[in-house]
């Protein structure tokens, strides 16, 4: 499979599995610049443009959106196939929220005019979208936000202030949560809006996480405008226009792929280090290593599911939690196992490795946080799956 | 998953579900303790009536010629009710045993019994609770004539059994001899495990077996038995996940009923995390377990056989344990006594456990076959 392909030339479900996992290796090979694969800390703007704009070429960038909107359509089985090809090969992270999350609910609850003003733009790069969620005061119970937008003359005036807003120095567009109604159930007076955000009133504050990296940032809106034609979904619905979006890519947050590559790195540092002679640390690493791979096998029960063109409800936290704390736990004793430099930061000379065992641990503990912490997926499985009282 | 199953797993799952429904009866399982054999003969017997116990025999020697994962559904269902002892170490591992050795006439002949419940072969493998490599033994067959000559102590043989299966270091290799339970030089010391079934341990002194009564030759002998051990591990990791299903199924239940403070203690926060981290564990196991009943039904080699099968036992030995213990603790006192059923599932959790190998034993086995 070369670029030679055109948009739209081929139906990508008709192929196997194979062919299309093939396929996606290839783009990947012939047309990601190798300084862009791998890369240690998430990729700015900048820097992953060209790739954004070549899969944009290729009529690669939206696997998961209908053709008619210009994405592949991929079926879930080949959408799964698509990630994890993409990981395998270690092309960068895009800055995605345009294309995971704005253009599905444009797609589903979206008018006709909003999905051609606004779907056209993502898929061309001309607008970077960031995510308006969280608050400070509205972080796992979410529904309580406060950043209020009123309606004056058919548009919104919006303040408020947002956080964890990923990438948002980099976003010219973001979507929001916003409170269009203070009375009555604290869910049912929320609505969903986009904001163009070159204008005044917007301030950005990059937030330097643990691991020293800045990703995530406060976002303050002081009197803020956006026309009524930018709210998706009905007014005050917009609770239930940001949920359609749940479900499908969790089971990606449970792939045992971050685990892996910390496995390995602490599996090298063990060997480089003699460790595996030590059977109180074998010991250890065997119930880690045995963690990681039953990870795998969970993760496939879903992924197969998935292929079989079924879907799946709330037990998919199930993985969320178990992914995630595994991973942790596979940092935790690489620190460990790293004696002293354990306590260094940055990346290190030990025994012939250059390793980094500091920024894995402090860049995971977010993971059993952000996406909905690991004690609300407990809740979640507690009430949705096991059905227990309230 | 549910789309790749097939005609045989569905119609397995509905009968077992409906035997196990109508069946289940604790205080008929407490009556059973400590006493041989340790079973009911009567539902053993409509278990057999069933064809459950051929499943994994070929058609050729009287069984329905399916594969693991068609066991793994009896197996799983029927531990749900405390039904399944001794149907794993049975017509699992000691038909297994028979089957992978190279005796047709035996197989002929007994494979058969085995599948109407008549014949409970039990193989005879471990000298050692920390030895997992059933060539690693001292118990010896020595030839006299056209007989060979059996000298050891084997332990932890399943009590039920009618015909022992023993292994034996030739001087060719290691064999497998049909032992009848009442042999001379058979002597038979019983223990009685957690759940009240039957545990021997076999002396053999100048035990004779015949040329016929070999059941596997020094050429494939040892091979044999791995194969079957792994196959019964893969089908005791069902079984535990049959005892996680009970355990948290009888625990939410009583989540749901038990009130204090005015409240159905299913509703505090610190016990719901409790029951998702009990069912996380038990959704993990499960992928694990059904992981390797469909690797052994697709024939693979012994290295991969040998790991998957440590990894099945060591992850549902230990989450069958610790879902069986917070069960214990969410029920309270009435855990705590012997007329509650779910300590019932403790202590058989407790033996599954523990059998061919606990957690920690195979996590060392896949730990070495790893390196």
């Amino acid at each position: 499979m070369t670029g030679a392909e055109t948009r739209d030339s081929r139906d990508w479900n008709a192929l196997s599995d194979a062919e299309f996992a093939a396929a996606v290796r290839s783009l990947v090979e012939t047309k990601c610049p190798a300084a862009l694969r791998h890369p240690p800390r998430r990729l700015r703007w900048a820097q992953v443009k060209p790739w954004y704009l070549t899969l944009s070429a290729e009529g690669w960038l939206a696997p998961g959106w209908p053709t008619e909107h210009g994405g592949m359509g991929l079926s879930p089985a080949k959408h799964l196939i698509y990630v994890e090809e993409m990981e395998r090969a270690g092309a960068p992270r895009l800055l995605d929220q345009g294309l995971m999350n704005l253009g599905p609910v444009l797609i589903t609850c979206g008018t006709p005019e909003q999905r051609a003003a606004y779907l056209p733009k993502i898929l061309a790069g001309e607008h970077v979208w960031c995510q308006g969620y969280s608050e400070p005061n509205a972080g796992s119970d979410l529904a309580s936000l406060r950043t209020e937008a009123v309606l004056e003359n058919d548009e919104f005036i919006i303040n408020g202030q947002k956080i964890w807003t990923s990438m948002a120095f980099d976003a010219d567009h973001m979507f929001a949560l916003v409170r269009t109604r203070k009375t009555g159930p604290k869910q049912a007076g929320i609505s969903f809006v986009m904001i163009d955000m070159d204008q005044p009133g917007f301030t950005i504050r990059p937030i330097r996480n643990i691991a020293g990296d800045e990703e995530f940032c406060e976002v303050f809106l002081d009197n803020v405008r956006t026309p009524l034609s930018n709210l998706v979904g009905p007014l005050h619905d917009g609770w239930r226009v940001a949920k359609t979006l749940l479900g499908f890519e969790r089971v990606w947050s449970g792939s045992p792929r971050q685990s892996l590559i910390v496995l390995l790195q602490l599996e090298q540092l063990a060997r480089a280090t003699g460790r595996m002679a030590d059977p109180v640390f074998v010991d250890r690493y065997t119930r880690l290593a045995l963690d990681v791979r039953d990870l795998a096998s969970t993760y496939e029960r879903f992924a197969r599911s998935l292929r079989a063109g079924q879907g799946f409800g709330p037990e998919v936290s199930l993985l969320k939690v178990w992914a995630t704390e595994t991973s942790q736990r596979v940092t935790e004793l690489l620190v460990e196992t790293a004696g002293e430099y354990g306590g260094l930061l940055g990346a290190q000379e030990i025994a012939d490795l250059h390793l980094d065992v500091l920024h894995p641990f402090l860049e995971y503990r977010a993971w059993t946080i952000y996406g909905g912490s690991n004690q609300i997926q407990r809740n979640i499985l507690s009430k949705h799956v096991l059905r227990l009282p309230n | 998953m549910s789309s790749e199953t097939t005609d045989s797993v569905r119609m397995l799952t509905d009968s077992v579900t409906a035997f196990v429904r109508d069946h289940t009866d604790h205080k008929r399982g407490r009556a059973l303790r400590g006493a041989l054999p340790g079973y009911d003969r009567k539902i053993y017997a409509d278990m057999a009536g069933l064809g459950w116990f051929g499943v994994l025999i070929p058609e050729s020697y009287g069984g329905a010629g399916l594969g693991f994962q068609d066991m793994a559904v009896v197996l799983r269902g029927l531990a749900s009710g405390l039904l399944a002892d001794p149907i794993c170490a049975a017509v699992v591992l000691g038909a297994r045993a028979l089957l992978h050795g190279d005796n047709d006439d035996l197989k002929a002949r007994l494979l058969p019994e085995v599948a109407a419940g008549r014949c409970l072969p039990g193989l005879a493998w471990s000298e050692s609770h920390l030895e997992l490599d059933p060539a690693v033994i001292t118990t010896v067959a020595v030839r006299q004539g056209p007989n060979l000559l059996l000298n050891g102590t084997k332990r932890f043989v399943p009590g039920a059994a009618s015909d022992f299966l023993v292994t034996a270091l030739a001087p060719d290799g290691l064999v497998l001899c049909r032992v009848a339970r009442d042999a001379p030089g058979v002597g038979l010391e019983l223990a009685w495990r957690a759940d009240g079934t039957p545990s021997a341990t076999l002396h053999l002194s100048d035990v004779g077996v015949a040329a016929a009564d070999v059941v596997a030759s020094a050429q494939v002998g040892a091979a044999s038995v791995r194969r079957a051990l792994d196959e019964a591990l893969v089908m005791a990791s069902a079984e535990l996940v049959g005892v996680m299903d009970a355990a948290l199924t009888m625990t939410l239940d009583y989540m749901r009923t038990r009130v204090q403070y005015d409240k159905p203690i299913g509703s505090f926060q610190a016990l719901q995390h409790k029951a998702a981290d009990m069912y996380i564990l038990r959704q993990v196991a499960e992928a694990v377990a059904g992981e390797a009943a469909e690797l052994l039904d697709a024939n693979p080699d012994e290295r991969d056989r040998a790991m998957m099968a440590s990894r099945a036992k060591a992850r549902c030995g230990d989450a069958g344990l610790q879902i069986t213990r917070e069960s214990i603790q969410l029920h309270g006192g009435i855990g705590y006594t012997d007329a509650g059923d779910i300590g019932l599932y403790l202590k058989r959790a407790l033996v599954l456990s523990a059998w061919l190998g606990n957690a920690d034993l195979h996590r060392r086995r896949y730990a070495c076959l790893a390196m």
